[in-house]
Parts: C-alpha cells; sequence; structure tokens
C-alpha cells in the first residue's frame, strides 16, 4: 500500500462515492421513491395487471430455459476448452466472448436472420410442422442464451484450470468412469464457480432486451418480457407502472447480487 | 511376472520421452525407477498406469494385455506426488471412493476403510478434510485410497518428493515396512538414489528415456553398468582415466604403489566427521579424496603439498566418458539394456 496523506485520501473516498451514487445510488434511488410515492397503490395495481403478471411470467419462463441451457452447455464447454487438445480451440474460446462485446441488438437481428419462418435455414421446415422459433418462445430463449453465453464458462473455466486434472486422473485410476469422476469429483470442485456463473446468467437473462425485442416481435401480452413492458409502459406514458415494474426487476438484481454476495468467500 | 512392459515409445511432439523400452517388473516386489528429472521414468510410470498411451510397445500386468485398457480397468493403484487427494471429501470418504464407484456394500466398506486407516495411523482423522492435514498424512491418505481397490499393482510417482527432509526419511522407512505387510507388487519413481537404495529390492536406472540398469541395490552400487549409473548412485571422481568413488581412493604422502599417480593438493575441506581432499594430478586431472577425519589428520594434510594418488584394492571402477570427468552428456549414445 502506497501511504498517502490525509486530505489526499478523503479526496479520493469521496470521488468514488461521489460517482457511484451520482451514477447508480441515486437514480435507482429515485425509481424506488417513485413506485411508492402513493404507498402501495402503484405496486399492487401493477401486480394485478394482467398484461405485467403475464410478462413476468414469461421473463421466469424465458430465464429458466436459457440458465438451465446455459448451465449445460456452458460447463460442457468449459470441460473442453481445459481438458482437451483440438484444432479449432482457440477460435472457439474467441467466439465465446462475442456476446460480450456485440450489441444484443444486432445479436437479435442476427438470430431473425438465420432462423426467420420465411427464408431462414430451419425456419420454413419447421414452420411447415406448426413450430415457431421466431417471434415466439424459442427464439426468446435462443437470444437469451446468446448474450449469457460467456457467463458460466468465463467464471467454470479459470477454477478448472487451476484444480488440474491430478483429482480426476486418480479417480481414474481408482475405477471411476468418465461420468462418475464427473458427478463426484469434477463437478463438486468447480460447484461454487457454476453457482456463480449460474447467478450471473439469471441476472444478465432477466434484465436482457435489445436482443429479445428483435426476436420476439414485442407482441403486447403474448411475447413481452417484463423488461418490455416496462419500455411500453413508459412510452404510452405509464410511468408509474413502468417504474413499479422496473422496482420488480430490482429486486431481482439485489437478490442476484446478495447471492453473490454471499458466495465470494466460499470461491478462496 | 507382474508388470511386463515392451517396446514403448512415447514422444511428446519432438521430444522423445521413451525411446522402446522394455522392462519386467516381478510380482510382489518393490520396485524404484531411479533417473534424473525429465529422463521418463515418471512417463513409464505414467503408461503402466493408463494415465498416459504409449505411441508403440505393449504393457502386460499380472499376464493380461493392458495396453489399450483405460485406467479403471487395469486395477492400479495410482499415488500421486501432490497426493490428489479430493478435497471436498473426509479422509475416509476418500479412501472409499474406489470402493463406493465400484458399488461394493456400504457395511463391506465402512469395514475396508477403517482397516486401511488403521494400517496407514490415520483413524482419528477419518471424518477430517484433507486440507486439515499434513504432507505426509494426505500422502498416507492417498496410499490407503489406492490400496483399497486392491490393485494387483501399486504405482507411486515421486511420492515422496513433496514433503521435507525428515517427513520424507519416515515415509520412506514406512514404505518399506508397509510393503512388507501388503506384499502388492509395488513400482516408485524417484530421483533420490538414496531413497531407490534404502528401499527398493530392484532398481531399474531411467535416463534419456532408456533403460541403462536393471539390478538390486548392491549390484547396481557393486556393477555399475556405466559410467551414468555409477555417478547417478553416488559421487564420483576420476583418477587416470577411470571413474570411481572419491572414498575408494587411497592418498599416501609418499610415492609406494606402482600406479600412484603425483598430485598436488589444492583444497581440505572438513565436512563432519568426513574430509574432503581436492587434488590435481601431474598430468592436469582434478580429483576428490574422501577419508575419516581421523585419517586426514594422522597424514597432516595441507594444501599445496605434494600426494600420490591410487585407486583402493577392490574398488569399482568403469571407463571414463571420453574426453573430461564426470559429464555424462557428452558420452557416446549408449545402446539400450535389454532387460
Amino acid at each position: 500500500m502506497v501511504e498517502s496523506t490525509t486530505p489526499v485520501r478523503w479526496l479520493l473516498r469521496l470521488l468514488a462515492i461521489g460517482y457511484v451514487f451520482m451514477l447508480v445510488a441515486w437514480p435507482v434511488g429515485l425509481l424506488v421513491q417513485h413506485t411508492f410515492a402513493d404507498g402501495l397503490t402503484t405496486l399492487t395495481a401493477t401486480l394485478t395487471d394482467p398484461g405485467v403478471v403475464g410478462a413476468l411470467r414469461l421473463t421466469a419462463l424465458v430465464t429458466f430455459w436459457a440458465v438451465l441451457i446455459n448451465l449445460v452447455f456452458g460447463v460442457t464447454i468449459s470441460m473442453l476448452l481445459v481438458r482437451y487438445e483440438f484444432p479449432g480451440k482457440r477460435l472457439l474460446s474467441a467466439l465465446i466472448d462475442v456476446p460480450l462485446s456485440v450489441s444484443p441488438v444486432v445479436v437479435g437481428l442476427a438470430l431473425l436472420l438465420a432462423y426467420n419462418g420465411r427464408d431462414g435455414w430451419f425456419g420454413p421446415t419447421l414452420e411447415a410442422h406448426g413450430i415457431r422459433l421466431v417471434f415466439d418462445l424459442p427464439a426468446m430463449v435462443m437470444a437469451t442464451c446468446f448474450v449469457a453465453l460467456p457467463l458460466v464458462i468465463r467464471e467454470v473455466v479459470p477454477v478448472l484450470t487451476e484444480i488440474g486434472d491430478d483429482q480426476e486422473q486418480a479417480a481414474r485410476s481408482l475405477g471411476a468412469s468418465a461420468p462418475q469422476t464427473f458427478w463426484r469429483i469434477t463437478l463438486p470442485s468447480i460447484r461454487w464457480a457454476v453457482v456463480y456463473g449460474v447467478v450471473l446468467s439469471l441476472a444478465r437473462a432477466v434484465g436482457e432486451f435489445g436482443a429479445v425485442k428483435i426476436v420476439s416481435g414485442n407482441f403486447t401480452g403474448r411475447t413481452q418480457t417484463a423488461t418490455l413492458v416496462v419500455e411500453q409502459q413508459y412510452q404510452n406514458f405509464q410511468q408509474d407502472a413502468a417504474y413499479a415494474t422496473s422496482f420488480l426487476l430490482i429486486l431481482v438484481s439485489v437478490a442476484c447480487l446478495v447471492v453473490v454476495a454471499l458466495l465470494r468467500p466460499g470461491r478462496h | 511376472m507382474s508388470i511386463d512392459v515392451q517396446h514403448i515409445t512415447k514422444r511428446f511432439g519432438d521430444f522423445v520421452a521413451l525411446d522402446d523400452v522394455s522392462v519386467t517388473i516381478p510380482s510382489g516386489g518393490l520396485t524404484a525407477l531411479l533417473g534424473p528429472s525429465g529422463g521418463g521414468k515418471s512417463t513409464l510410470l505414467r503408461v503402466i498406469a493408463g494415465l498416459e498411451s504409449a505411441d508403440a510397445g505393449s504393457v502386460h500386468i499380472e499376464g493380461t494385455d493392458a495396453t489399450r485398457l483405460a485406467p479403471q480397468k487395469r486395477n492400479v493403484g495410482f499415488v500421486f506426488q501432490h497426493y490428489a487427494v479430493f478435497k471436498h471429501l473426509t479422509v475416509a470418504r476418500n479412501v472409499a471412493f474406489g470402493l463406493e464407484v465400484r458399488k461394493v456394500p456400504r457395511a463391506q466398506v465402512r469395514q475396508k476403510v477403517h482397516e486401511l486407516l488403521e494400517l496407514v495411523h490415520l483413524s482419528q482423522f477419518a471424518d477430517r478434510m484433507p486440507s486439515q492435514l499434513s504432507g505426509g498424512q494426505r500422502q498416507r491418505m492417498a496410499l490407503a485410497r489406492a490400496l483399497a481397490v486392491e490393485p494387483s499393482v501399486l504405482l507411486l510417482d515421486e511420492p515422496f518428493g513433496a514433503l521435507d527432509a525428515k517427513v520424507r526419511k519416515e515415509l520412506r522407512d514406512w514404505l518399506r515396512r508397509l510393503h512388507d505387510e501388503v506384499h502388492v507388487t509395488t513400482v516408485f519413481v524417484t530421483h533420490d538414489q538414496e531413497e531407490a537404495l534404502e528401499v527398493a529390492d530392484e532398481i531399474v536406472v531411467v535416463n534419456g528415456g532408456r533403460v541403462e540398469q536393471v539390478g538390486t541395490p548392491d549390484e547396481l552400487y557393486d556393477a555399475p553398468a556405466n559410467d551414468f549409473v555409477m555417478g547417478f548412485l553416488g559421487e564420483v571422481t576420476s583418477l587416470g582415466g577411470r571413474v570411481l568413488r572419491p572414498h575408494d581412493v587411497e592418498l599416501e604422502t609418499g610415492p609406494g604403489r606402482d600406479a600412484a599417480r603425483e598430485a598436488i593438493v589444492t583444497r581440505v575441506l572438513r565436512i563432519g566427521f568426513e574430509t574432503r581432499v581436492l587434488a590435481e594430478t601431474v598430468q592436469g586431472e582434478q580429483v576428490t579424496v574422501v577419508m575419516t577425519r581421523t585419517h586426514a589428520r594422522t597424514l597432516e594434510l595441507v594444501e599445496g603439498m605434494t600426494v600420490w594418488l591410487s585407486a583402493a584394492p577392490g574398488a569399482v571402477s568403469v571407463a571414463a566418458p571420453t574426453g573430461a570427468a564426470g559429464g555424462s552428456d557428452e558420452r557416446d549414445p549408449a545402446v539400450p539394456l535389454a532387460v
């Protein structure tokens, strides 16, 4: 630690706190304040609005599937990246980071182009059999999976690398099959990283807006998730409802943050 | 014959880790694979265990062709240098692992784990986590874990390499006693010649991906196949084109024997009970002589003194490599010994 004089320390502290306050705490606080401006009336009204309830339910559904799929593929891809050598490994690793740098809107457009029902690769065939991808749940889950793709992998890969494969080799030499080794040794060793990745994916999935807006078609009451409802309420001059719905989304984020904060010490 | 390795070759890219290695390890013995780091001994052990697949050659364990068998099908117990303990399982669960994956009934597992923990003196630690154990205790736990599945062979990769000198010595003696108790065919890798000489019934000297010599500790010490084996098993010096042990060099203050070479004492070092004398012969050879402190005192050795050096009668010596003393790298590549 570099020794600094007391005034400098105070200045730095003030700067950091001021920055976070102006950017995060104050605006979010205002939103909460507006939600409860008339007591619980706005919140109750919002929670009884079937449109909002439906949207929340849809968000939960999309989040559930996206997180589950992301969990399975995330752990599998992490194992592949850390434990095996294969041509194209570096390319795969680079591709995984694409969702971090590409705008969700672009993701939505790309998925729309690839899977639409008119000239996409699978779209027309599937649509002929009555299965719709785009403007329905499947594409919304896909879009959410896309944006949350790196979150599990980037948590699990360093932990897998750090623990090495000694324990796995020991398990194999003791007679464990590959699945037994995975369930009994590998997974328990990386469980906190997995949980951490899942929580991050969850927060990301609940908050996703751009990609989902494009691939869902944003049909009121049918393919509108909570974030899309917030935007619509705001544009329809239903500010109070928008604040209340936002407040519910904030609650989810806070819950995620709490879980993460509780897990952090467990990771070391 | 318990483990029969034939013509094993293993490459890592351009690096040849094992070059047409053939070795047979007898049943029930305690065999050391001894050699310098990077010489291929660990790779050989891992090939036997199936943790590494050979590019060519075959491995037979207890008469069964194990060359293509997965590690979990070889019935081999493996102990790793860094213990490879299952960090999230208690000591007892670690030991029980091999039995649990084999779906052995619970009561039987408990019984067996109890016996094994007794054997490795860890009974009172059964419910601890591995992180609460010392290095030596962890390695004993790893050994119990490997023994739990009643392996036909027990393979230990530098088992004491990560431990401090004192614990290492204790565990070494303990391993020997344990082996005398359980009699499972055991192969351990070490780069410590003292460890190999002290513990093993038989030593396989591995260097540069080849087997240099196989024999009992006495055979290796008394009849080394070449200067590498001689040099690796203990300190050597060269005198008159022969490599021999420093304590086998006789030093006299006057010209006595025929073959004695005249030399000037360049340094006298007293280390504990022994005295090391460095001398340069008239021919320019640097010779190290080791003698007891008492002997050195009676000779009244001082630096700059002229002495006569000769090999003691019956001293073991091998031809020095072409060129200078020591330097095994300069030696012509030896033909791998058929074992």
